[in-house]
């Protein structure tokens, strides 16, 4: 029996199909959830929040659909347990919702991805290497160590900011799954495109359930994505960004 | 059929006022019309009213004004456009709805085809730059989205004044332009996939904004912009943002030269952008189209642009050879008190008409308005019906229980023509008989041409851009020549698109650089190994009245005409911009922009810009020529009558042929064209590409130039003639060379070396260094 995971859309979410495909070439029985129908997500197993411009960005990115009806209901399983993963403007609604890094109450952020250093949307190719142990976060339990997933930077607001003492908490407490990476896989706080704080491009809470990642991993995920990185192999077949979905899909089974 | 419509069935009353037409002589009429802002002309005028037979009311002149603008009518260039080829293999619809469609290819039985639109947001962008630009985006994504087609990205070309540090003015209408393109295509989640964009003074008073969109659709699936014949009473379904006092008089608006000193009240013809309102409309729109495949009904789509609900509900009436009637206080309205001309012919955006028969229209009112909320996205946005096609052939519009407009819609819709004079324009035909003699040194030169406007890298431009939204982009602007996505889920089909139009050809000679525009653009999805396969085009040009300006599109037109004839090619969708001009009557550089769309039947043997491998051998594809007119050198050396290169089709296409079978053989481990700047930028890019790849540097090392070229070292390495260079792997050689056959244009240029140098004769380059001049030039302009 397949997980089955929810793609939650808001009004101006933009990125649900792609997260949709990429999570069922993954294993998965995903499904997309209009606002509409937010009473029916109750019966997944668990949450994947897709990019977009949720609410158009209203007051900050995130901070009205954080107050959502469908958010009742991911805040409840994230609360159970259950596996929640909020990409992009799905990050910053996690954040918003108090989810990630979770330090504070419900809806009360603690820390926020916020406007760009260079003050406006930048889109570009980045890396990531995961910097906290296979244990901290069971959504990124199954990635090997050292590797380095190439995603996309699409957005105005990436840079993590919080207070001295709220990033000095996130540094200690293994929060910060994935950091911006060069090459060679050297992680380093100005290879974050926007500024983020420690060069955080993805955190996680204290249970490890939820992960909240600001640049796109599905955008670089099959074949056809990056044909000079997967010469002569099927182009519709999943690589690249796609090992995160797998690791989360694999969490799901081992529940 | 009688015309004129006797006073008994128009009634008058104290909503309604008239233009006593026939009692004003000349003078007075044209004091009256300009004290109104109408464009008409006085003849127009009194056409109209002799054709009603009566002093016609001010919501009907506004009409007129609007669907006789040359924006909605094109009467100074319709009879040009015939000259365009429209038909071919590939052509599934050709120009005549709001958007053209050509055959993509099949997956699993289904024939699929890729809907193309082009248009030019020109003067509101100069007004009001973020807006401007934002709105045009907006309103070229309804005309994709109203043939039923899922919009899969855009493309943006842009022609900007002089952007130097004096010009504070010029540089903030580029940053408004670039940050409206993005604000508007990145939240609606459509890819920013190609475009272009020049910098020239002789834009500063007038930039271009063209827009170009695509779309994805099931050919048995198509939604057309007419009422259906079986569709008398069909109900029209307006659909999105309640209608306000915002663009009114867009379209006479955009059919006039642009004068400074009304500029603040030409802004109130500029359209207001909600991109977030449009996103859900948009997938709204998506499950309408679901419901509507199961029902298995046809209808009529149309997008509401210049003449607001008027022009739309006429025109997707007469289309389908009906009248129509439209209560104008049925229409949902952002503020109360509007006038029922503004209510008529405003353009406020984010709207579109359905015209669908009775038994669905509560159906589809549901998913607007309840399903997806349309009311709580946005103040008051909703469906709601307006009005119904009729048997009458007449175009009726009530409000307050009156009959505010009551006309023969042929009349309303029909084609108006000018005939203008015309002056043909004379290009410089100076063909030097000697090479180049410069004093400049290669070097000096080569870094300056690398961070000339004109070539330096877009990075810092379109990286505000969302490229790769939707998870299908395959090449994003930068890494290759054209852009690249495969739109299917489960299918190798892919498209690339480029769009090209050069301003400094432009100014030197009309005609050519309308066939440039079309072989650049050709060349650009053949360079990724992609089949051509439709073209479309956007005219911006001076005034019609202007027998010299006029002319210069006319010899475009032909330019376009002979170019795509000689490509095979058809032009499916288009649009005219004329009007580009100062109030000092100086007009733009002759700007025909043209997309070129191309196939690729299997997304794997697409080719990229980035040199692939150390022991390459680099061959040339094209023949060099010692003409530079209309190159970077040649401003820079400031070159005076130089001709502009001439363009061998026959040859091309024979090129083209090769090039493309060697690619679906992968033979080609990159490839990028010869244009702006010339033959050392094509491989200086080629090598950079690496970089960008994050990968070492590849290098080259270039033959003497007696070995591939039959002319000068200048107009050798910074020649902008055209062509093709292509990397083929020591191992591909002997088969790359037997495909080639008898074709004299391919030579050898030399081959690819593990230092990162540029090594030509006894000079060499870093690649390092020359990346730093053209890296970093726009920067300043774009942070």
């Amino acid at each position: 029996m397949k997980a089955r995971v929810a793609v939650l859309v808001f009004p101006g979410t933009n990125s649900e199909e792609e997260t949709r495909d990429l999570l069922v070439d993954c294993g998965a029985d995903a499904r997309i959830v209009h606002w509409s129908e937010a009473a029916s997500l109750v019966y997944y197993d668990a949450f994947v929040l897709p990019g977009g411009f949720a609410y158009e960005d209203r007051i900050r990115a995130g901070a009205i659909a954080a107050h959502d009806a469908m958010l009742d209901a991911v805040i409840e399983g994230a609360q159970a347990g259950k596996y929640v993963m909020g990409i992009c403007n799905g990050a910053q609604i996690l954040l918003e919702a108090g989810l990630a890094p979770g330090t504070g109450e419900i809806r009360r952020p603690t820390a926020a991805f916020t406007r760009n250093a260079q003050g406006h949307f930048i889109c570009e190719r980045v890396l990531l290497r995961r910097t906290v142990a296979a244990t901290r976060c069971a959504i990124v339990a199954a990635l090997p160590d050292d590797l380095l997933i190439p995603a996309w930077a699409a957005h105005g607001e990436g840079r993590l900011a919080a207070a001295p003492s709220h990033i000095e908490e996130l540094e200690k407490g293994d929060f910060i799954v994935f950091r911006y990476a060069d090459a060679d896989g050297k992680t380093d706080a100005h290879l974050a495109p926007q500024g983020s704080a420690l060069g955080a491009a993805a955190i996680t809470n204290r249970e490890g359930n939820v992960l909240a990642i600001m640049p796109h991993p599905e955008r670089d995920a099959w074949n056809f994505n990056h044909l000079d990185r997967s010469e002569g192999a099927d182009p519709l077949a999943p690589s690249g960004g796609s090992v995160l979905f797998k690791s989360f899909v694999t969490a799901l089974e081992r529940l | 059929m009688s015309t004129r419509c006797s006073s008994s069935n128009f009634r008058r009353g104290p909503s309604l006022r008239d233009l006593a037409v026939a009692e004003l002589d000349d003078e007075a009429l044209r004091a009256r019309a300009d004290a109104l802002g109408l464009a008409l002309r006085v003849d127009e005028l009194r056409s109209i009213a002799q054709r009603l037979g009566r002093a016609p009311s001010l919501v009907e002149l506004y009409a007129f004004d609007a669907q006789w603008s040359e924006h909605c009518s094109y009467k100074s260039s319709r009879a040009l456009l015939g000259r365009l080829p429209t038909e071919g293999r590939d052509v599934v619809l050709g120009p005549a709805e709001d958007a053209g469609i050509l055959h993509l290819g099949e997956h699993e039985g289904e024939r699929y085809g890729i809907v193309i639109a082009h248009e030019s947001h020109n003067h509101p962008s100069q007004v009001v730059p973020f807006e401007g630009a934002a709105t045009g985006i907006g309103g070229i994504v309804r005309d994709v989205l109203c043939m039923g087609a899922e919009v899969v990205a855009v493309a943006d070309p842009l022609r900007f004044g002089s952007v130097d540090a004096a010009n504070a003015h010029q540089r903030a209408v580029a940053r408004g332009v670039v940050d409206g393109v993005a604000a508007y295509g990145n939240a609606i989640g459509v890819p920013n996939l190609a475009g272009d964009c020049y910098f020239d003074g002789e834009f500063d008073d007038n930039v271009l904004v063209n827009v170009v969109a695509l779309g994805l659709v099931k050919e048995s699936e198509i939604i057309h912009s007419r009422v259906p014949r079986n569709g008398e009473n069909f109900v029209l379904l307006l659909v999105g943002k309640a209608t306000d006092a915002s663009g009114f008089g867009g379209a006479s608006f955009s059919s006039v030269a642009l004068d400074a000193k009304e500029s603040q009240s030409n802004k109130g013809a500029v359209q207001v952008p909600d991109p977030f309102l449009k996103n859900v409309i948009m997938r709204a729109s998506y499950r309408v189209f679901s419901f509507l495949r199961e029902r298995g009904i046809e209808v009529g789509f149309k997008d509401l642009g210049a003449g607001g609900i008027m022009g739309c509900s006429a025109e997707l009436c007469s289309a389908g050879g009906f009248g129509a009637e439209v209560d104008l206080d049925t229409v949902n309205v952002a503020v109360d008190h509007l006038l029922p001309e503004v209510i008529a012919v405003g353009e406020t955006q984010e709207r579109l008409l359905w015209a669908l028969p009775e038994e669905i229209v509560d159906e589809v009112e549901r998913i607007y308005n309840e399903e997806f909320s349309l009311p709580q996205v946005a103040q008051n946005a909703r469906a709601v019906r307006i009005g119904r096609a009729t048997a009458a052939q007449r175009y009726q519009l009530r409000h307050r229980g009156e009959l505010v407009m009551d006309v023969p819609i042929d009349f309303l819709t029909g084609s108006v023509r000018d005939t203008l004079p015309v002056e043909a324009p004379m290009p410089p035909t100076m063909h030097r008989k000697h090479d180049l003699l410069c004093e400049r040194s290669l070097d000096d030169l080569f870094h300056e041409i690398l961070a000339h406007r004109d070539v330096c890298s877009r990075a810092p431009l379109y990286r505000h851009y969302d490229a790769v939204v939707r998870g299908r982009t395959v090449i994003p602007r930068g890494e290759a020549d054209a852009g690249v996505l495969a739109p299917i889920r489960g299918s190798r089909l892919a498209f690339a698109l480029s769009v090209d139009g050069n301003p400094r050809i432009g100014r030197l000679d009309p005609q050519r650089a309308a066939e440039h525009a079309v072989y650049e653009s050709v060349r650009n999805v053949v360079t990724v190994g992609a089949e051509p396969i439709g073209l479309t085009d956007c005219l911006n040009y001076g005034s019609p009245r202007d027998a010299r300006q006029y002319g210069e599109l006319v010899a475009g037109v032909d330019g376009l005409a002979r170019a795509a004839r000689g490509f095979g090619l058809a032009f499916v969708s288009g649009n005219v911009s004329l009007y580009n001009a100062a109030p000092s009557g100086h007009a733009i550089p002759a700007s025909p922009i043209v997309a070129c769309l191309g196939r690729l039947a299997d997304v794997s043997q697409c080719v990229t810009l980035p040199l692939k491998e150390v022991g390459s051998h680099l061959y040339l594809v094209g023949e060099t020529q010692r003409a530079l007119g209309g190159s970077v050198i040649a401003s820079i050396l400031a070159l005076e009558d130089e001709a502009v290169p001439e363009i061998d089709i026959e040859r091309i296409v024979a090129e083209h042929r090769f090039l493309l079978a060697a690619a679906s053989e992968g033979l080609l481990r990159s490839a990028h064209d010869i244009s702006d700047g010339g033959l050392f930028v094509t491989l200086a890019e080629m090598s950079f590409g690496c970089l960008a790849a994050r990968r070492a540097p590849i290098g080259v090392e270039l033959d003497g130039v007696a070995g591939w070229s039959g002319v000068g070292l200048y107009e050798s390495v910074f020649g902008e003639w055209g062509g093709i260079v292509v990397e083929v792997a020591q191992r591909d050689v002997e088969r790359f060379e037997e495909l080639a056959g008898s074709l004299e244009s391919v030579r050898e240029l030399g081959s690819t070396i593990a230092q990162p140098l540029l090594a030509f004769d006894d000079s060499a380059w870093e690649i390092a260094d020359l990346h730093r001049s053209w890296a970093r030039p726009l920067e300043e302009l774009f942070p």
